[in-house]
Formats: C-alpha cells, structure tokens, sequence
C-alpha cells in the first residue's frame, strides 16, 4: 500500500469513485440495463442467425449458400460504425424509419450474425465425416441426421468461437454512442461532460465493462470444460 | 459516366486526406502492435509467474475494453491526469489501436509459440542452443508462420477499427466524408443546399470493402497453405 | 519589324502596368498592414508565449458552416476562421501565420485546459457553468435559436411542443433546454447538423431546432419549410481562453473592439454567408453602432 501511495496514488480514490457512482445512480444503472438488455437481443438474433446461415453455408444449400456468402463478406468487410451510420441515416432516405433502440440491437445483431455464421459453418464441417455417416446408418434422413448428429457436435465445436463473437458485440454496442442511443458509454459520457468528474467516470465505465466480459470469458472457459467433446471422438 | 459537380473535390478531399489518415493510422498500429504483442506473448512462454501474472492482466485489459472507450480514455482521460499526456486526436486513436492490437497479437502469439511441438525446444537443445538461441533460431520462425494469418485479420480489423477516431474528430475517411456531408448540406455558396450523406457513406463502405476484401481472402489463402 | 516593335512596346507596357499594379497593391497591403500597426499601437501587448513563437494555434469547427468548415479545395473556411485569420494578422501582419485545429464541440473546452491551442474560435456558447473552467472574450456574435417546422405540420411554434419531437444536434444548448424546459418533448439527438436535418426531413422528427444562421439557409432553399416566429436562447459565441490567461484575454477583446469600432465583421460575413442573408445577419455582429453582451446565469435552465 505504501508503494502505492509512493507511485502518488490517492487513497480518497475508491471514496470519490464510489460517491460518483452514488450520485448518478439513476443514470448509471439505466444506461447499463440499456446494454445488457440490446446485447442480449442481438446475442440471440446472432445465435440464430449464424445457427441457420451456417448450416445453409456448410450444406452447401443452393441460393440460401450463395447469398449468406455475399452477406457475411460486406459485413465483415466494412466497419460496423458505417453499418451503424447507415441503419440511422441512410435507410430513412428509402423510407425505413428505426429508432435508436432498434437501430442499437439490430446493427450489432447483424454484424455478429455474419461472424456467428462463420463460426458455426466451420463447426458444422469440422464434424468428422464418418458420425455424420453412421446418422445416415441409422436410418436418419438429412435433416435429422443434422439435428442429431451435426448440431450437437458442430454446435460445441463452434461454441468457443461463437461466445468470442458474442463478447464482441457486448463491446461494440459501446459504438451506440453516435446515434445517442443512452447505453452505458453514453450515459456515462453524459454524466461526465456535466460533472467533470473525468478519472471517477472512466474508472466506472472500464470497469464496468471488465467486469462483464470477463464474467461472459469465465463462462466460456466453465462451458469448454463442461461441454467438451468426449476423447473418443 | 457524368459525375455530378461536387464529386471531385469530395472525392479528392476524401483519398487524399482522409484515406491517407486512415492507412497512416493502421499501419502505425499495426507495426506497434506486432512488436509489443510479439515480445509480450513469447516473454509469457517463460516459466516465471509474476510475468505472466502481469502481461495476462494487460492482454485481458486491453482486450475487454471496447475500442471506443479505450480512445476515449486517452484523449479525454489522460490529458486530466497530467498535461504533458496530450495528445492529438490521430495519434490517441493509433495508440489506442495499439494496445488493442498487441494483446490480441500477445494472445496469438502465445498460442503460436505453445504450439511448437517439444520435440523442437529439445532438439535444439540437444544441438547446443540456449533458450535464447533456441527461440531466436527455431521456434520463433515457425511460429511467426503460424502467426501470419491472423496478422493478416488483425490488419483488417485495425482497418477497419480506425474508424472509431472519427467519434473524437481524428481526420480518417469516415471524418472526412461527414465533413465533405455538412459543407454539402450549407447553401450555396458553401456548398449545395443537398444531402448527399447517402451517396458519400456508401462510398466509404466501398472503399473499405475493396481494401478489406483482398486481405481477408489472402488470410484465408495463408490459412489454408499452412495447414 | 513593325510588328516586333509593337510587341515589345505591349510587353513594356504590360509590363510596367503590372509593376505599377503589384507595387501599388503590396503598397496597400503594407499600408494596410502599417495602419493596422498604428491602430494597435496603444492596445496591449501580444503575450510573449506567442509572440516568440510567431503562429497562433486556433481550434475552430470543420463540420459546421457558416461558421467554420471543409471548403470545396479542402482548406478551412467560414466566419469563424476568417476571425482567426484576421487575429493572425493583427499578431504577425500575415494572415496565415496561424495554425488550424479542428475539434468537435466535446472537444473544446479540453483543447484549452490542455494547452493544445491558443484559442477557440468556434461557435462557443457563452455560459456560466463553463466560464467557472475556461474564460471567454467579450461577445462576438449573437446567434438566436429558431424553430424549423414542415408547412401546415402538427407543430407550428413552441406552443406545440408537447409529445412531438424535436432533432437536434448532441451537446448543444437546445438539446439540455428541452430536456430542462419542455419535459414531455422528444429528441432525436444526432451527431452533426445534416443528420438533424435529415431525421426532420425524413419525419423522424416534428420540427428542428438550430441557430438561426444555419436554419434560415435551410428554409431559403426548402419551401415546404418555414421558421416560426419563436426565437429563443439568445446567447451569444464567445472566443474561448484558457483560464487566467489575461494578457491573451486582454488582448483578444482590444482587437474584438477594433474590429467593432473599424465594422470589420461585415466584410467577413459578406463573404461568408449567401447575398440573400447579409442583411438579417448583420444584426448579429459586433458593428460601430452594434453591441451586445452575455446573459448571466445558466439560460438552458430559463423557460420562457
């Protein structure tokens, strides 16, 4: 501790860092549940989206294939922040007027359906030939050969991956900031530009954001360890 | 194909400023980030706890901060703690780029080296190799070619992560579009009296998607060729 | 021979003519630098941090004409600039010994309290919650807020607030006076001017809320768009100044009074603002007959 206070570290630190967090309670927690809350829609939009895209993708599903392709490379080509610009600003102009909460769920939703849809096509192909085989075996028809077999497995197989995609879009929803939707980083940028209280406000919102992507990695970690594929296949 | 009037300049203003801050910016944090993520991740192949304590604390960091907030923190945060910490708006993005991009490359990195088969570090040291010998000569050159593909994503991301500068003013493309945007909008004679953020963004996309697109085939081709 | 007598009695002629001319113009040009010289001669001093280092460093906005933007040849313009080029001369007798940063309007306030520039000249609203961090010149343009609203639309002036929706740009004055004065109001708050225009323009919004230089433009050019007759928030653009800084702030109101007393604003605004708005905006500026100050207290929190 003494080396702390050497380095020059204020001990009143953690008191103003709290009596920030007391003063704007409101505020403070409102923009979190406002992340929380579009990053879970847009977790499971993703969920589905790459579940469904990449199975098409890793079957090879005729027109479905081709176009999940072209969808997948614009958007992991182009920055999310100019996906984001033109969900608010340019799609009114062919008349498709979102608000800012649909715009903050749906731009991240579709940026990381593309990457999801990526991560689940590679799980879907890694499943080893001869399981996907024995399905056929057994009797199973296409589909509930995917069901049975290739979900299950792909599915663990791409679930690293996946949840790193899902972290991802738990940070990007921080980009909400330009359309002045109030999440987390808005409101905590809001709050400082009127209390000036610069060091208490980043601290808060750091660790605010530590605290939830570490929690999401820990779970992934938990997750491998629990769900991880038997050594026989 | 006839362009209209206001096209040149924009355009000019927009490849030759702004398109020019973007690639300054990326290429910048790519070259930091690739030697401080390099060093970084084979100094956490070493058996020495607190090291890696330490280095493990700066990749989780620097890597669960959104991008945003990370800039936001040097362009705002640092110049309230002291002043000679100030800097303009360019150079906080490339830092930020920086330490972003070297826990990612910290983190490849490390599973590059750990991928290195025993057998490698043995052999070489049955021939007379120390440890820095050993990495210096054969480890790290394999492993730098397991690296080069997501080197080759991570630039893309940086790419595309520049645009972030745009929300603290830095000049990169996206900047300069929304500029070229608003002096449209005034009427003349400043500009035209027309939106055209329409026209302008999807430009931007386009732009980026032709610099990306190149690279993230090559990062598949590389891929694939290692395997 | 004739003819190659006559072309060298042209080039002579033009010759000297341009001589004349060139001499007569860097004539004026020192004449006009020598009697900006004498007219400062009794003003304070410029402080010696900038003068030894021969260039201002002047933030100004690169995103918001009139005031301060991108030209078409990609150099800084507008009525805020040609402020600081006209500093410029005043300090060093050359108009481009000045360096141009763009900020964001976040951005201002730390570019002073870190010492990155000099000054900012750009659209700064005078209020009295910054004025406890930074310190401001004396008032150098008087913008009014004003209301844009679609012909015949649901909302026709203030009085039609309620439960409709306003655009506005984030971090200015209009956006915390509704959110004090009109709370069942909406905001659409955007990120530069053109997106509050188009979220009006595309019914995101009721009606837009801006400066009246800005806004007048817009209902020039739009005539299914008209201003309504309320004008609100009238706080005047300040130069901004790091804080304590009083002989930089003694120095900037000398030469905002030269400009007054000499009706140097006017020229400025001629060139740049459209013909058709010369005359409503020259009652904005700072002219021999023309004055205006700062209101006291915070007047985002005064609802009319």
């Amino acid at each position: 501790m003494s080396s702390l206070l050497a380095l020059g570290f204020d001990p009143s630190f953690f008191s103003d860092v709290w009596s920030f967090v007391d003063a704007n309670a409101d505020e403070l927690q409102a923009g979190l549940r406002r992340t929380l809350l579009v990053s879970a829609i847009a977790i499971a939009g993703a969920f589905f989206i790459g579940l469904v895209l990449g199975a098409a993708r890793a079957h090879r599903v005729p027109v479905v294939s081709q176009l999940a392709a072209v969808y997948v490379e614009v958007i992991r080509n182009t920055p999310i922040l100019v996906q984001i610009f033109f969900l608010f600003y340019g799609l009114p102009q062919i008349g498709v007027r979102l608000e800012a909460f649909t715009v903050a769920w749906l731009a991240v939703m579709i940026w990381g359906g593309a990457f999801n849809t990526e991560n689940f096509r590679a799980g879907f192909e890694a499943v080893p030939a001869r399981l996907r085989e024995a399905g056929f075996a057994l009797g199973f028809g296409g589909i509930s050969t995917f069901l049975n077999v290739t979900l299950p497995i792909g599915g663990r197989i791409a679930l690293p991956s996946s949840i790193n995609t899902y972290i991802s879009v738990v940070k990007n929803t921080s980009l909400m900031y330009v359309i002045s939707y109030p999440e987390l980083t808005t409101t905590v940028l809001q709050v400082q530009a009127l209390t000036l209280q610069t060091v208490e406000a980043f601290t808060v919102l750091a660790a605010t954001y530590l605290i939830i992507v570490w929690t999401l990695s820990a779970l992934i970690r938990f997750l491998e360890s629990h769900l991880a594929l038997p050594k026989a296949l | 194909m006839n362009l209209p009037d206001w096209v040149g300049d924009v355009a000019r203003y927009m490849l030759e400023e702004g398109l020019v801050n973007t690639l300054r910016i990326a290429g910048i944090s790519l070259a930091g980030a690739v030697l401080i993520g390099v060093t970084l991740g084979t100094l956490m192949t070493i058996r020495f706890l607190p090291l890696r304590g330490v280095i493990r604390l700066y990749i989780e960091f620097w890597r669960g901060l959104p991008i945003l907030v990370t800039i936001f923190i040097i362009y705002f945060l640092l110049p309230a703690v002291s002043l000679s910490l100030r800097f303009e708006a360019l150079t906080a993005a490339a830092i930020g780029l920086i330490l972003w991009g070297s826990a990612q490359v910290a983190e490849a990195t490390r599973g590059a080296v750990q991928s290195i088969p025993r057998e490698q570090h043995e052999a070489a040291s049955a021939l007379g190799f120390g440890w820095v010998g050993r990495h210096a000569f054969v480890i790290m050159p394999q492993a730098l070619r397991r690296l080069l593909p997501p080197l080759v994503s991570l630039l893309v991301n940086i790419i595309q992560n520049t645009t972030i500068a745009q929300v603290i003013g830095a000049n990169e493309l996206l900047e300069s579009g929304e500029r070229s945007v608003e002096r449209l909008t005034a009427p003349p004679p400043i500009g035209l009296g027309e939106i055209h953020s329409f026209e302008i963004y999807a430009a931007v996309m386009a732009i980026f998607f032709v610099i990306s697109f190149p690279l993230t085939r090559l990062a598949a081709y590389l891929e694939k060729r290692l395997i | 021979m004739r003819r190659v007598k006559i072309g060298i009695v042209a080039t002579v002629a033009a010759g000297t003519l341009l001589a004349v001319w060139g001499g007569v113009a860097s004539a004026r040009e020192a004449d006009s630098t020598a009697s900006l010289a004498a007219a400062q001669a009794k003003l304070p001093p410029l402080p010696a941090d900038i003068r030894s280092r021969g260039r201002f460093n002047i933030a100004v906005k690169c995103d918001t004409p009139p005031f301060g933007y991108i030209g078409a040849r990609s150099q800084n313009a507008g009525f805020d600039v040609e402020i600081a080029r006209l500093f410029a001369k005043f300090a060093f007798g050359k108009p481009n010994r000045v360096t141009m940063s763009c900020v964001t309007t976040p951005a201002r306030e730390p570019a002073l309290t870190t010492g990155r520039v000099d000054l900012v000249i750009a659209t700064f609203t005078y209020n009295t919650d910054r004025e406890t961090r930074i310190d401001f010149s004396r008032a150098y343009y008087k913008a009014t807020g004003r209301l844009l609203v679609k012909n015949g639309g649901s909302v026709q002036g203030l009085n039609d607030l309620a439960g409709k929706t306003i655009a506005t740009t984030s971090g200015s004055v209009y956006d915390r006076w509704v959110k004090n004065c009109y709370k069942d109001t909406k905001l659409v708050i955007t990120d530069g001017f053109t997106n509050a225009l188009l979220a009006f323009r595309d019914g995101r919004a009721d009606a837009l809320m801006f400066d009246d230089t800005i806004l007048l433009g817009i209902a020039v050019t739009d005539p299914t768009t008209k201003l309504t007759d309320d004008l609100f928030l009238q706080q005047p653009y300040g130069i901004g100044i790091k804080q304590g800084n009083v002989a930089l702030k003694r120095w900037v109101d000398s030469r905002l009074n030269l400009m007054k007393k000499r009706d140097l604003f006017f020229p400025i605004l001629k060139n740049t603002v459209p013909p058709k708005q010369v005359a409503p905006f020259s009652k904005n500026i700072l002219r021999p007959k023309q004055t205006f100050a700062y209101n006291q207290g915070d007047i985002t929190t005064v609802c009319s």
